[in-house]
């Protein structure tokens, strides 16, 4: 029986780790984790059959959601684990390799690179930030108090019938346009002011609300990387923005400590 | 109570753990034998996208009907973010 590596990332070695991982059990829930050790680094792994995690198996066992919902669930849950133990540079889920050789390989090209790596992610945490709107709340605020719509709606209001619908399905429009502006402008204000603590940070891409089963509407969806001395002031921030922006209609969703996944670049 | 203790050990929705461990994370492609975690990942992220925000589609609009307009619509969003990422 041919046995893989599933690699959940590379961490720095130190005397202390080999114990330190050994009792939690691995993605096949039949082995234990083990740390080898390659010079500067090691590597956080689990042996795994090929009849479970060859290529093959793989192609077909990533079609079943349930299977994939699990192994993504372990997957992260140990990655979660390994952080609160060391500085880790986190593999993607599903990273395996047929032979020890392949993986000792990949570190000794990677070697300088991951070293570096490890020394930017020392000390610090991932921190994930969604900011959601009501937006129909949203809406009627932005109507409130922009003064070109309120101008308009009083100009609406003296046309005649036929214009009048005419001319207030363009409001509408408008009103949108000046919403989807609000969200933009409000949230980056946020996200400047959360970046004076961060070493870096990304936005990503909004989620519609089938993704997020959520009637609010997600107007913000961004990573940091925080050093860890700074995490309460960041997170200060984000509570105080919640409480003085939550009448208005703005919800504030932050998570972590992440592995840091969104930093982790080779 | 300090405010990590508010924010730490949130439940996590399973959709945002997805997004992250299969689209971030480090990947070397090449050296992986495994093909899933080198070139044809993003096929994967689609893939698994997919199916998630349909999971997720038929459990939170359960007694509504979704049209299948609607879902191809949104199935082109997710390729089209996923091609962007």
């Amino acid at each position: 029986m041919s046995q893989l590596f599933y690699l959940y990332g590379i961490i720095s070695s130190s005397n202390d780790q080999k114990n330190l991982f050994s009792s939690y059990q691995g993605i096949d829930k039949k082995h234990e984790l083990e740390v080898k050790e390659y010079g500067e680094l090691s590597a956080v792994f689990c042996y795994v059959d090929e009849e479970e995690f060859g290529e093959e198996v793989l192609e077909e066992k990533t079609n079943q959601m349930e299977w994939v919902q699990e192994k993504a669930f372990h997957h992260h849950e140990m990655l979660i684990k390994l952080r609160e133990n060391a500085t880790i540079i986190p593999m993607k889920f599903c990273t395996i390799y047929k032979t020890e050789q392949n993986l000792q390989s990949m570190i000794d090209s990677y070697h300088q690179q991951m070293k570096d790596l490890l020394q930017q992610l020392e000390g610090k945490e991932e921190w994930n930030l969604k900011i959601y709107c009501d937006r129909d709340k949203l809406t009627e605020n932005v109507g409130d108090h922009n003064l070109n719509i309120k101008k308009k709606k009083e100009e609406i209001a003296q046309l005649s019938k036929g214009r009048q619908y005419l001319e207030s399905r363009k409001l509408d429009q408008y009103i949108q346009q000046e919403v989807e502006k609000e969200q933009e402008q409000f949230s980056s204000k946020i996200h400047d002011q959360l970046t004076e603590y961060s070493v870096d940070d990304t936005v990503k891409k909004n989620w519609n609300r089938d993704v997020t089963g959520r009637d609010e509407e997600m107007c913000w969806n961004s990573a940091y990387l925080v050093p860890i001395e700074k995490v309460e002031s960041f997170l200060a921030l984000v509570t105080e923005a919640k409480k003085t922006h939550q009448e208005a209609g703005w919800i504030f969703e932050a998570t972590g400590p992440w592995p840091a996944y969104h930093f982790a670049k080779l | 109570m300090s405010h990590r203790e508010t924010y730490e050990n949130k439940e996590i929705g399973l959709i945002d753990i997805l997004d992250t461990v299969l689209d971030k994370g480090v990947a070397i492609k090449g050296d992986i034998i495994i093909s899933i975690a080198g070139i044809d990942l993003v096929y994967l992220d689609l893939r698994v996208l997919i199916s998630a925000v349909e999971t997720l589609v038929q459990s939170n609009m359960d007694s509504q009907k979704l049209s299948s307009e609607r879902f191809d619509q949104e199935k082109e969003e997710l390729t089209y973010a996923t091609e962007r990422s």
